[in-house]
């Protein structure tokens, strides 16, 4: 490779290593290194973003687990689902004279001494457990072919021909890992050495060993929900927040044959100590040694280069494009087709006290089982196609007395148990209320529908930690379905959906999607504001409301305020112009007057 | 090994097994030379180096370090009377459990020379002696005192027969500084010493004392957060705070065993715990008998130590947002096994320790990885929330809470300063329920309940109770229930209910049977919860009459009586009661009367000291703001917008502080003004035929103002009751029932006038506006002279007022406040002085 004394990709260890040295050699105290960095996270966010090496990188999914080497760079996207604490390891120790770290790795490289020496530095890193973004929709998975991999040119069938001819495949991936066998052979050696010399090591499990473990991974796994337990070092708790999805990119460590410890003492150390070995063992849940981690915003998520400009010509374009869509959708409901436009584009921006800012959930009414057969379902299809993260709960009263909808503390394990309101940011849910029958509600069903109830009017989900509730603030757009004017469920929005015809929709070019999703990504992340003389006419406008009516509450200003902004976003517009803002009001009179026909 | 390198000899030889009354102290500063007395029969190894006192009481030689052999206490020093202590002790690997601390390369300057170091420190063991000696013997918490407050303490443990002594950190920081540092930087050692220098204190005090008595810390200087631990708060002495999640079960952790052969029946002497393990005996001891693998062990006459291993995790209030709560283990010995509930709050005292996991069974991998734990030294429950934060049963019997926590003091020091600001109770007023606009009468009036009025119980028996209860009424829309929800939450201890679906039985007190005993038992009702807090009722006119009947008694007399199924009692329900109504037929009418409208009985209505009618008046100044709030809101940052608030926890601090310590008593210049306003108010209601459509003030209004006072000074942290203060109470009841804007010949409101939820510098900006435009009227116009149009004294008051806008609206507000003085009559659009 090109000059470098180690490879960023495969070897990311060894770079470690070697930036460790080169700092000790130029006469740092190791000690010093707590909490810092010594120059290698430098060189790997040089090599990955700078050289372009992050392309390189493979994302680890169920699908690249079959041949992704541990110790060698990955990149995993996902959402953190769970904070374990910290934990504290050697740092830094000294063999013989020379330090060494333990930075980035599960195990220490080079024998350490057994008994304890000053030359012993206790540092600390974050456990975060985190899972795929919940209600991923397909489209996202990054295509695997996209990558470069460095082990398997081979194409699908011929992976899939390894899975189940492990013996045979064996030779396959040592024949393409000897390239990283080169790089590790001193430290191999040196350590399979030292093992036998100091004569307790079962040189049967040497952890290192990994080349083996490529192939024995998937029957151990569970490819169904794929966490990971990532480990970060160096970087502020603030940084890293519950919910967030974040790609972090590091070192792979996988070990499908941890031995099971045998200690006697067992039942003692895990009864003290919820022992994440205990319950993710190495062989379940793959570890993540992060370098680098960036968070993650909607437009990451489409995959391929962004050719869109933002130009308002073109904004226009596809926002047209959209809004026929939605309509053809929606069975030719123009009115519905533009209030789904703004809800889609609706994000909490702010927060002030217990308000949040900029939600706007939409309660679609008028709907039989007829009409729901037909567009939920096509609705639902849209909704996958052009968002990334979608989730579809049918309330009925039996499944919200079944399930949690809340995530909850589990003291047994210390453990998070994720509910299905635990969402990534800027998720969307749908609920279909058109299926809740008359029925009698237990503890928990209550329990849910408050918390659906908080997660609407405040956008917040109400954490069980047992001896106390924790609300943790959610970003989701909420889109209910119901027959009548929704009550447990009271949605900024309601609006009467009137069908006018049936015709299916046409399918829509990959192109057209991505241009799409493109567009609700970006406008949904633009920045509004508002000019001093625009602030002035809206005001007297909602003065002048409010003297007409003196219903109209807070609440109702609020939501008119939302949709001027939305409507000028989705015109990609990041101020208010009084067009829109006379749209808004339109839109509003002709809801109204939805509203008064249906009733 | 690590530490063979650096023998210290802290105490040299042990005791020897029958010098059983003498503790092993005795012979702890004897020269090394003591060796000689050891028994080198146990020991396999000769050379074993003595060990630092550390090692008695924390740690055990323990090659595979576990939790269990690293914290040995009590029963450790049991053993220690009877088997040479150092022994099991003394052992190289002392430090393969421990993480080094920085200082641990210092330990050779110990080595054998006579001023003697903890292993790995500066500490001279002798200096540490001596100070803590000096310590226990001298501290005085007042110099009057002839004994030390230890030297009591130590005595009444012997009494007792206790076996730990409380030592407060703060006590030990104030008479020793530098004992305080070392004592947490060290806490190993210096411990250990700390319960030497005990031990030789108990034996000199009473010679007779078996048990060992041990220092137990707490109430460290600064306390540690969960999150903030570190690594290099490993083997120092940790205070935190925080909430026990899970006990394991207790874990009898075995000491001493004895064995018996199955031979001969030969029971072997106790065999203490050695590195974690016991070795049992392979051959019986008796020499006649020396049968092979003949040992069997006889539990019932071994001696086991209780252990526990408790989770303590994080309160909600540390954790930062988009974070989830830390825990971290503490592992409890003896007493304190089971001192703590999963639920409880704590606030823990203990050495931060870290042991080393193996990852695999490789001996290669052991030590990458540390787990961490807490031994902890003791344990405190703290309040379990701030409902009991300010249990007012301390006060009455005289039990002074454990204010004690960290930084309490500056705490309240902080408190006092807020105090003292000039504008706090403006500040508060705005601090409470932020989100909610205007409405500042009725926060204030609010606030007056939340601080209260002082109870008061005469020697006759009679009693007032000092709780303000509040009714709001108003038309829908004008966020009540919000407020009370807010107040819900703010409230030390309170119930939230709404009238419609609460029953008589469900505010008081219901008996039921209990479905396992068959017994009767009484049930709590809201009301009765609620006790010493605010009861919240919403939906106040929509509750059935039966169960608003209830109210009559809870409301003045503070208590709940009950007879029904054999049981009868009478409950305390010493509670405020804040309720909300709409006004009859949903909307306020101003062509009905303020009692009409209301439409509660008057003998409840006279229970409530304040009855806010929150009417929803077009104003377009209001909008105005409404609108410009909501607009900001949208637009900008919100942060930026915001006003100078108090949080919310300084809020519950200030006003359980308030509540707790500050019994305002009136001074002689507030009484005589609240006479003066009684006899005023008196006089308001006897208007000539009036009497049934107004409130007329009674005893029960002149008991409001004085409690509606006294809330008032407590708001300023003020032990008299001042003359403003009552001059605020009754503006907060007239505004309240809106009496200036009564026309009192009909009862009626003039809807122009009302002044509930103006804030303070519109109320201003209006009085302004009217003297102002008094001024030009009366400078304009003649007396009984032609009439003016409106829109002349319009433009005449726009050159006047500099900058600021004028509408027309506002000019018929001050015209219509300039009318009812009888300055001018208004008629249509004509303006003529009179």
């Amino acid at each position: 490779m090109v000059g470098l004394p180690y490879d960023c990709l495969t070897n990311p260890l060894g770079a470690v290593r070697l930036t460790f040295e080169k700092a000790v050699a130029s006469g740092s105290d190791p000690a010093t290194f707590d909490g810092k960095d010594w120059g290698a996270t430098d060189l790997f966010s040089q090599f990955l973003f700078d050289d372009g090496g992050l392309s390189k990188v493979p994302f680890l999914n169920p699908s690249t687990m079959t041949w992704v080497q541990p110790n060698t760079l990955v990149r995993f996207r996902g959402m953190i689902q769970d904070m374990l604490g910290n934990e504290f390891y050697v740092g830094a120790y000294k063999e013989g004279e020379t330090w060494r770290t333990n930075k980035f790795a599960d195990l220490s490289q080079f024998p350490m001494a057994t008994g304890s020496s000053p030359d012993m530095r206790v540092w600390e890193r974050r456990l975060l457990y985190c899972v795929p973004v919940p209600g991923q929709n397909s489209w996202i998975e990054p295509s695997s072919g996209a990558l470069l991999n460095p082990c398997a040119i081979s194409s699908s069938p011929q992976r899939e021909k390894r899975q189940r001819d492990n013996d045979l495949a064996m030779d396959d991936v040592d024949m393409q890992v000897t390239d990283e066998e080169v790089h590790d052979s001193t430290s191999n050696k040196k350590m399979r050495e030292d093992g036998i010399a100091s004569g307790s090591s079962n040189s049967g499990s040497t952890p290192t060993e990994g080349v083996g473990s490529a192939t024995s991974v998937l029957p151990n796994f569970d490819t169904t929900s794929f966490p990971c337990l990532v480990k970060i070092y160096d970087s502020p708790d603030s940084d890293l927040k519950l919910n967030d999805v974040f790609e972090f990119i590091g070192v792979f460590t996988f070990d499908p044959e941890f031995p099971v410890d045998k200690n006697d003492n067992k039942d003692l150390e895990s009864s003290f100590c919820d022992d994440t070995l205990v319950q993710m063992p190495p062989s379940k849940v793959p570890r993540l040694h992060c370098l680098v981690h960036r968070k993650l915003t909607a437009q990451d998520f489409i995959s391929g280069p962004l050719t869109f400009e933002l130009k308002s010509q073109l904004v226009k374009g596809i926002r047209e494009a959209l809004v026929g869509h939605l309509t053809t959708v929606l069975g030719n409901d123009g009115v519905a087709a533009n209030f789904m436009l703004l809800h889609l584009l609706s994000k909490v921006h702010a927060r002030a006290d217990s308000i949040a800012v900029g939600k706007l959930s939409l309660n679609l009414t008028c709907f039989t089982k007829e009409t729901l057969s037909i567009f939920g379902h096509r609705l639902n299809f849209a909704l996958k196609n052009l968002l990334p993260f979608t989730h579809y709960v049918p309330l009925t009263v039996d499944y919200l007395n079944k399930v949690s909808l809340a995530p909850r503390k589990d003291y047994q394990t210390n453990r998070l148990v994720s509910g299905i309101l635990q969402l990534a940011e800027g998720s969307h849910l749908t609920i279909d209320e058109t299926q809740l029958q008359a029925g009698t509600l237990n503890s928990t069903g209550v329990d849910n529908a408050r918390v659906l109830k908080s997660l609407l009017e405040l956008q917040k989900v109400e954490y069980d930690f047992t001896y106390y509730k924790m609300d943790i603030p959610a970003d989701t757009q909420l889109l209910v379905l119901s027959e009548g004017k929704s009550n447990i469920l009271p949605a900024d929005l309601v609006l009467p959906f009137r069908p006018l015809s049936l015709d299916a929709a046409q399918d829509v070019e990959t192109e057209v999607l991505r241009s799409w999703r493109w567009y609700l990504a970006t406008m949904r992340s633009l920045s509004h504001s508002i000019e001093q003389e625009m602030q002035k006419v809206v005001e007297d406008d909602l003065v002048a409301a409010r003297q007409a009516d003196r219903s109209l509450s807070s609440q109702d200003f609020s939501r008119l305020l939302t949709m001027g902004r939305l409507i000028s976003l989705s015109f990609g517009e990041t101020s208010l112009t009084l067009e829109h803002w006379q749209m808004a009001k339109e839109l509003e009179r002709l809801r109204k007057e939805r509203l008064q026909g249906s009733s | 090994m690590a530490s063979d390198s650096s023998p210290v000899n802290t105490h040299g030889g042990p005791s020897t097994p029958d010098d059983s009354t003498s503790s092993p102290i005795g012979n702890t500063y004897s020269s090394p030379g003591d060796n000689t007395r050891r028994k080198r029969g146990r020991r396999s190894s000769a050379t074993s180096t003595p060990v630092a006192p550390s090692n008695r009481r924390f740690t055990t030689p323990d090659a595979t370090p576990t939790p269990s052999s690293t914290n040995s206490r009590r029963g450790r020093r049991r053993a220690s009377s009877t088997t040479p202590s150092g022994a099991a002790a003394a052992t190289p690997s002392y430090a393969s459990d421990v993480p080094p601390s920085s200082e641990g390369g210092e330990g050779d300057d110990a080595d054998e020379a006579p001023p003697m170091y903890v292993w790995g420190t500066n500490i001279s063991v002798q200096d540490v002696n001596a100070a803590i000696l000096r310590f226990l013997r001298n501290f005085r918490e007042d110099p009057s005192q002839t004994e030390g407050k230890y030297m009591r303490a130590i005595h009444h443990v012997i009494e007792m027969e206790g076996d730990s002594l409380d030592v407060d950190a703060h006590d030990v920081f104030d008479y020793d500084n530098d004992l305080y540092t070392k004592m947490v930087r060290f806490p190993l050692e210096v411990l250990a010493i700390f319960d030497i220098v005990l031990m030789d204190m108990v034996s000199r005090i009473n010679p007779l004392f078996e048990k060992h008595i041990q220092a137990r810390i707490f109430n460290l200087k600064s306390s540690t957060s969960m999150r903030n631990l570190n690594p290099a708060d490993i083997e120092k002495m940790v205070s935190l705070k925080g909430m026990v999640i899970r006990c394991s079960a207790i874990i009898p952790e075995i000491r001493e065993a004895i064995f018996r052969c199955l031979v001969c029946g030969y029971y072997s002497d106790p065999i203490v715990v050695d590195r974690g393990r016991i070795n049992e005996p392979t051959i019986c001891g008796k020499q006649e008998c020396l049968a092979r693998n003949s040992m069997t062990l006889v539990h019932n006459r071994c001696r086991f130590a209780d252990k526990q291993i408790v989770r303590v995790q994080e309160t909600p209030d540390e954790i930062p947002e988009g974070g989830t709560p830390h825990t971290v283990s503490l592992l409890m010995h003896d007493k304190l096994v089971d001192a703590g509930k999963p639920g409880d709050r704590v606030e823990v005292t203990g050495i931060y320790r870290a042991m080393s996991v193996r990852i695999g069974s490789t001996q290669r991998t052991v030590k990458s990885l540390f787990k961490t734990y807490i031994d902890c030294l003791h344990l405190k429950k703290t309040d379990k929330s701030r409902m009991n934060a300010e249990d007012p049963m301390e006060i009455e019997n005289g039990v002074v809470g454990n204010d004690d926590s960290l930084g309490y003091e500056e705490k309240v020091e902080k408190l006092k300063e807020l105090s003292k600001q000039p504008d706090i109770y403006e500040r508060l007023t705005r601090s409470l329920a932020p989100n909610i606009w205007e409405l500042d009468d009725v926060k204030k009036g609010l606030l007056c309940q939340l601080f209260g009025g002082n109870a008061l119980t005469l020697p006759s028996g009679a009693s007032f109770r000092g709780d303000i209860n509040i009714l709001l009424v108003g038309d829908p829309g004008t966020s009540k229930s919000q407020l009370l929800q807010y107040i819900h939450k703010l409230s030390p201890r309170g119930i939230y209910t709404s009238g419609r679906g609460s029953s008589a039985v469900g505010l008081t007190a219901y008996v039921a049977k209990d479905p396992e005993t068959g017994e009767t038992v009484l049930e709590s009702g809201a009301l009765v919860l609620s006790d010493r807090g605010i009861c919240c009722i919403d939906e106040f006119d929509k509750m059935s009459d039966s169960a608003r009947s209830m109210l009559h008694e809870v409301m003045e007399q503070q208590t709940v009586s009950i007879a029904k199924a054999g049981i009868i009692a009478s409950l305390n329900a010493r509670t405020s009661v804040l309720a909300c109504a709409n006004p009859i037929g949903s909307r306020y009418n101003p062509r009905l009367s303020v009692i009409d409208n209301i439409h509660l009985p008057p003998t409840l209505l006279s229970r409530f000291d304040l009855i806010y009618l929150i009417l929803d008046k077009a104003d377009e100044q209001m909008d105005r703001r409404l609108a410009k709030h909501i607009v900001a809101l949208h637009f900008e940052n919100p942060e930026n917008s915001e006003q100078e608030v108090i949080d919310l926890p300084t809020l519950t601090a200030y006003l359980s502080y308030a509540r707790k310590h500050i019994h305002p008593q009136l001074s002689d210049e507030a009484a005589e003004e609240l006479t003066r306003g009684y006899v005023e108010m008196r006089r308001r209601g006897n208007f000539p035929g009036s009497s049934k459509k107004v409130i007329t003030a009674t005893p029960r209004q002149l008991e409001s103002l004085i409690r509606l006072s006294e809330g008032l000074a407590r708001i300023r942290f003020s032990e008299r009751v001042e003359k403003r203060d009552v001059m605020e109470a009754i503006r907060l009841l007239e505004v309240a029932l809106q009496q200036s804007a009564t026309d009192h010949s009909t009862g009626t409101i003039d809807m122009d006038l009302i002044t509930t939820g103006v804030s303070a510098s519109e109320r201003m900006r209006r009085e302004n506006f009217v003297s102002t435009t008094r001024n030009i009227i009366m400078e304009k116009l003649q007396l009984g002279g032609p009439s003016t149009r409106m829109l002349e004294l319009l433009e005449e008051l726009k050159k006047q007022s500099s900058g600021g806008e004028v509408h027309l609206a506002d000019l018929r507000n001050a015209l219509a406040t300039l009318a009812t003085e009888g300055l001018v009559s208004v008629h249509g659009d004509a303006v003529k002085r009179i």
